[in-house]
């Protein structure tokens, strides 16, 4: 591998300065467009998406673009993202907390312990039959001990009303604390994953963050007593005002009346401008910083890392550290992202998580943004948010229009009936492929 | 700080791989050779002549050296570290691309060719690292060296078990699992197998003790007898221009010397530069 | 204290279901060693590639008990199998002509084909949905024990049954017969030596006058047919639902991995190593004990070390300690 010193920033040619506004403003149409031909409001809701979905792409752009880390674990950061907007906003149970909070978290507490201390053992002992048998021996104890403690209190506070809790509930805070919480709890994940995973081949890292993202997933749909599993948790409290509270207040009609807008539609409107400023807050701080972080001596050598791993350790780099720092942080952004689309959407649906759309979908929105370039993010999580979008309902228009043409009810019908939906995991595909082949940078190269 | 290629650029992951661009990534067409010098021509059964070339876009490593080996006879090519010893050999195998000169086989011109197209017109080359099929056996890898070859192999495997005996009683084994002297004659004998009219090694005795190194000297003396021409690159300079019919002394890509190996050794100014005093 | 009757329980619920997972997973890892040896990346779509075969023999399924055609006993899917074999690979080969040999002809980083195999994963994935839905489909026929429960406890007068299902049959031997004939073809022909030697020294294979084309070309078919293979006995022994096969890219990777990525032998040990894990890892051995122990000695619970949606932490964990303690695999694989 060749590496080209920083000449190539400053010989940049004017028309590559203005690429990236021009394709910034191709969105804003495409979006505007959106906005006039299926309302106002539709084209709100796919850009807040879009937002938070440009928010997890410059998370994966801050792994992989700068770092060269292969996470294929999304999902899982950002379920645990999600899980904090449950665990933060959602009030307490208190019957549940009654009936075995304090036993789960005991055994939670001892479970921990028991890790802890295998890890102490493997550090203080010598290599030796005997440290294996001692840490056989204090595994096998700690987790029966751990299970005893926790199983009772775990059905106890199943048991507690399960058709509408059944779970010990959150902190009952205000929601947008949810948003640095997933960060971090998001980040703590990474941090115990990184220890164990970092040092891995990319593609060995690759499955294990892979691995590590359906674990989190069934943690979240088989613990009910932590956010009530595939029960789902509905009615998360928002930071912004309800619609039904916009339409009866008079003040806000008026308000309506002289845009020319019924309450109805200015309601959702209004919301979902406010959700937007609340988004672009985040992103622009998350932008900002790691636009600085990237600049930093600190950036430079992340990436002098990426560009030459052994060179860099030569050098006396500590690779590894910086791996683990820069695998957290981008872990986070993703978690904070996370939090936000669970707050957007008002309930934490664990069943709703797929890999393909959580954690493959943001890939592609990367790579075709132009891995490296955080600019690039926030236009391919827009850019491919909207298609994502676009295509079920146009490929619904095509191939709906072509069932008609066969005959009613049979095999051939019901397939094409059905095939909007699965344009989407085509199209996306065939973009990636043609992105990768055609302008394996992306379309803001990182310069 | 991008590398050139965006597809090369595996953003620091050290995934070792074949697919990783190694030595010659050819780039360059081939340069017209019409500044060759007309008169210079050597007659012989294989010549690489006045060849300047290097890798990729980078800087010429060679500079116009002049390589020749009679038939059946032993040619070595020695020289200090860098002097693009190496180098000329893979060109005259076609593995990196001459910017000016040209490479001639029993007379006909085969400068174009690639690599696998010279093996076909009966060259055979042995790489310094990474000659054998590690994890096939003995026989699996002279197998696959006859893999061009319709007829029956079974003589010309017969003939390289006789070269070297202890093959065969190993021909069942992984070819990894052998001594670094035992890789050696597997890599020799597989290339052996195309039942070539050159051979040629790139140090065949790097890293193998000196009673290994006579051994397969004396066995590399057999092939030649055979009426293979041999053309071989040696750190062991002395020992190998002492089995030379042929020795070139490279500097820096260029003849600094040549003669019969016997002139070379008892040359003042070869003995006292190359092959300390 | 019964010791026959706690054996026939671990046969019946541990032992049976785990060799037939361990040979659907052997299949399917040694289709990703294969890829992994001759064309060095990690196929992220190899699980889209199983639904595909499935889907395709499904389809081909349902036509043939259409027209009234059954293979007896043995299920219609294994007469349709060739036919998905045969799509497959032309859908393989399809794909590397116009996707991968760019590539390969580019010498791409092994990093950029995995991301390149995530596109083909998604277009897949796609066409599989399209083809036959996102639902559950069974299309298991024919006989459907070849030992049932009731029979076999008249016949050894036990308490406990042990039955075995013939998709379970079915997939070991044909899974044994589809693995001898890989490794006779790897080990006794020239294509197949020359494949290896490929796999072993790519360039001393060029050198050797070894076709690379045909070599991929030859390894994308073996793909296709193991990858078919296993998802058509996988389906038969549970049922076809795409996102159930996507997902199990993650047990059959650790397979691969664990028995050391590029060797045909280690994927078929791992498979089995990571399906025995799975089994008894969130079996309820509750049963097994009771019959084992003297009366009253037995603990009371499940004694199930996790429950049975926790498998993936099973592959993961034994995918992290095999690649911590031994990262070439149990089994040599290639060193890179």
């Amino acid at each position: 591998m060749t590496t080209v010193p920083q000449t190539r920033a400053i010989a940049t040619p004017a028309r590559d300065s203005l690429r990236t506004p021009l394709l910034f403003l191709g969105m804003g149409v495409l979006l505007v467009l959106t906005g006039f031909l299926m309302g106002a409001n539709y084209a709100l809701l796919v850009v807040n998406m879009g937002l938070v979905s440009a928010i997890m792409a410059l998370g994966v752009n801050l792994q992989w673009g700068f770092a060269g880390l292969f996470n294929i674990g999304v999902m899982g950061f950002l379920a645990l993202g999600g899980l904090a907007a449950v665990l933060i906003a959602m009030p307490p149970v208190t019957e549940a907390w009654a009936a075995g909070g304090l036993r789960i978290l005991l055994g939670l507490l001892l479970g921990a312990a028991t890790v802890v201390l295998l890890v102490l053992l493997r550090m203080r002992m010598a290599p030796s039959r005997r440290r294996m048998a001692v840490m056989i021996a204090v595994g096998i104890a700690g987790f029966v001990l751990f299970r005893r403690v926790i199983d009772p209190g775990i059905v106890a506070v199943e048991a507690v009303t399960p058709a509408a809790t059944g779970y010990l509930g959150g902190l009952g805070l205000p929601v947008l604390l949810a948003w640095p919480a997933g960060g971090l709890l998001a980040a703590g994940a990474a941090w115990l994953i990184g220890k164990t995973a970092l040092g891995l081949r990319s593609d060995y890292l690759a499955i294990a963050t892979l691995g590590i993202a359906e674990i989190i997933l069934a943690v979240l749909k088989n613990e009910d007593w932590l956010a009530r599993g595939v029960k789902n948790v509905i009615g998360i409290p928002r930071p912004v005002p309800r619609e039904i509270d916009l339409q009866r207040s008079p003040d806000f009609v008026e308000q309506a009346a002289r845009f020319g807008l019924n309450a109805v539609d200015a309601s959702k409107i209004w919301v979902n401008l406010l959700y937007m400023l609340l988004i672009l807050a985040v992103l622009g701080l998350v932008l900002l910083l790691s636009q600085l972080a990237l600049k930093s001596p600190w950036g430079r050598m992340v990436r002098a890392i990426r560009d030459n791993e052994v060179a860099a350790e030569a050098m006396g780099k500590d690779v590894t550290a910086r791996h683990l720092q820069i695998f957290v942080l981008g872990s986070a952004v993703i978690g904070i992202a996370g939090a936000i689309m669970v707050t957007l959407d008002g309930q934490l649906t664990p069943g709703s998580y797929q890999p393909l759309r959580y954690t493959f979908l943001i890939w592609v929105m990367v790579i075709v943004g132009g891995s490296g370039n955080n600019w690039g993010a926030i236009l391919g999580g827009l850019l491919i948010w909207w298609l994502w979008v676009i295509v079920a309902p146009l490929g619904q228009l095509v191939f709906g229009s072509l069932a008609t043409m066969m005959p009613e009810g049979s095999f051939m019908a019901q397939r094409l009936a059905d095939a909007g939906e699965q344009m989407r995991l085509l199209t996306m595909g065939v973009v990636l492929l043609l992105v990768l082949r055609f302008s394996p940078r992306g379309l803001i190269p990182e310069r | 700080m991008i590398s050139e290629d965006p597809l090369r650029d595996d953003r620091g992951n050290r995934d070792l791989s074949i697919t990783r661009p190694r030595d010659a990534i050819p780039m360059d067409p081939i340069v017209p050779t019409a500044t060759q010098p007309a008169t210079s021509v050597v007659n012989a059964f294989l010549v690489g002549e006045a060849m300047v070339g290097g890798y990729g876009r980078g800087p010429s490593i060679l500079n116009g050296c002049t390589i020749a080996a009679e038939k059946g006879q032993i040619a070595v090519i020695v020289g200090p570290n860098g002097a693009g010893k190496s180098t000329a050999m893979k060109a005259i195998f076609g593995m990196l691309d001459l910017r000016q000169g040209s490479v001639r086989l029993n007379g006909e011109d085969i400068t174009r060719l690639s690599p696998q197209d010279r093996v076909a017109k009966g060259m055979a080359f042995v790489p310094q690292t990474r000659n054998i099929f590690p994890s096939l056996t003995v026989q699996e890898n002279l197998e696959m060296g006859a893999f061009l070859r319709k007829d029956d192999i079974s003589r010309t495997m017969e003939q390289v078990y006789e070269l070297f005996p202890i093959l065969r009683e190993k021909r069942r084994q992984p070819a990894g699992e052998l001594s670094g002297g035992q890789r050696q004659q597997v890599a020799v004998g597989r290339a052996l197998m195309t039942q070539p009219s050159v051979l040629m090694l790139d140090e065949p005795t790097a890293g193998v003790s000196p009673i290994v190194m006579d051994e397969l000297f004396d066995r590399i003396i057999e092939i030649a007898r055979t009426g293979i021409t041999i053309l071989m690159v040696e750190q062991n300079a002395r020992q190998a221009l002492e089995i030379a019919d042929k020795g070139y002394v490279l500097v820096q890509g260029a003849n600094a010397f040549s003669g019969t190996g016997k002139d070379l050794l008892a040359d003042p100014q070869v003995r006292k530069s190359f092959l300390g005093g | 204290m019964d010791l026959l009757n706690a054996l026939v329980v671990f046969l019946n619920f541990v032992f049976v279901p785990a060799v037939s997972y361990g040979a659907q997973l052997a299949l399917g890892a040694l289709g990703v060693t294969l890829i992994y040896g001759i064309l060095r990346f990690s196929n992220f779509a190899h699980g889209d590639t199983m639904a595909f075969g499935t889907a395709i023999t499904i389809l081909c399924t349902f036509g043939l008990q259409a027209l009234g055609i059954t293979f007896g006993p043995l299920p219609t899917a294994l007469l349709a199998l060739p036919v998905g074999i045969v799509a497959t690979a032309l859908l393989l080969l399809g794909t590397d002509r116009v996707v991968y040999r760019f590539y390969r002809e580019r010498k791409a980083a092994p990093v950029i084909l995995v991301i390149v195999s995530m596109g083909v994963m998604f277009v897949m994935n796609g066409i599989v949905r399209f083809i036959i839905g996102v639902g559950d489909v069974t299309f298991a026929d024919g006989a459907r024990f070849l030992v049932s429960a009731r029979g076999f406890q008249e016949w050894s007068g036990l308490e406990e049954g042990l039955a075995i299902r013939s998709s379970q049959a079915i997939t070991v031997v044909t899974a044994a017969i589809a693995v001898a004939l890989l490794f006779w073809f790897l080990n006794h022909t020239r294509t197949g030596k020359s494949m290896r030697a490929f796999s072993d020294n790519e360039d001393l294979a060029l050198l050797s006058g070894i076709n690379p084309e045909r070599v991929v070309a030859i390894t994308w078919i073996i793909v296709a047919a193991l990858a078919t293979t296993a998802g058509v006995l996988y389906g038969l022994d549970k049922s076809f639902k795409a996102f159930t096969y996507f997902q199990l890219l993650l047990p059959i990777f650790a397979a691969a991995i664990v028995g050391g990525l590029g060797n045909p032998l280690g994927a078929i040990a791992g498979g089995f190593v990571i399906a025995f894990s799975e089994v008894m890892l969130t079996y309820a051995w509750r049963k097994v004990v009771l019959y084992a122990l003297p009366e009253g000695w037995a603990p009371d619970g499940l004694l199930q070390l996790m429950s049975t949606e926790y498998k993936f932490a099973v592959s993961f964990a034994i995918l992290i300690i095999v690649l911590l303690f031994r990262p070439t695999g149990l089994f040599r694989g290639q060193s890179v």
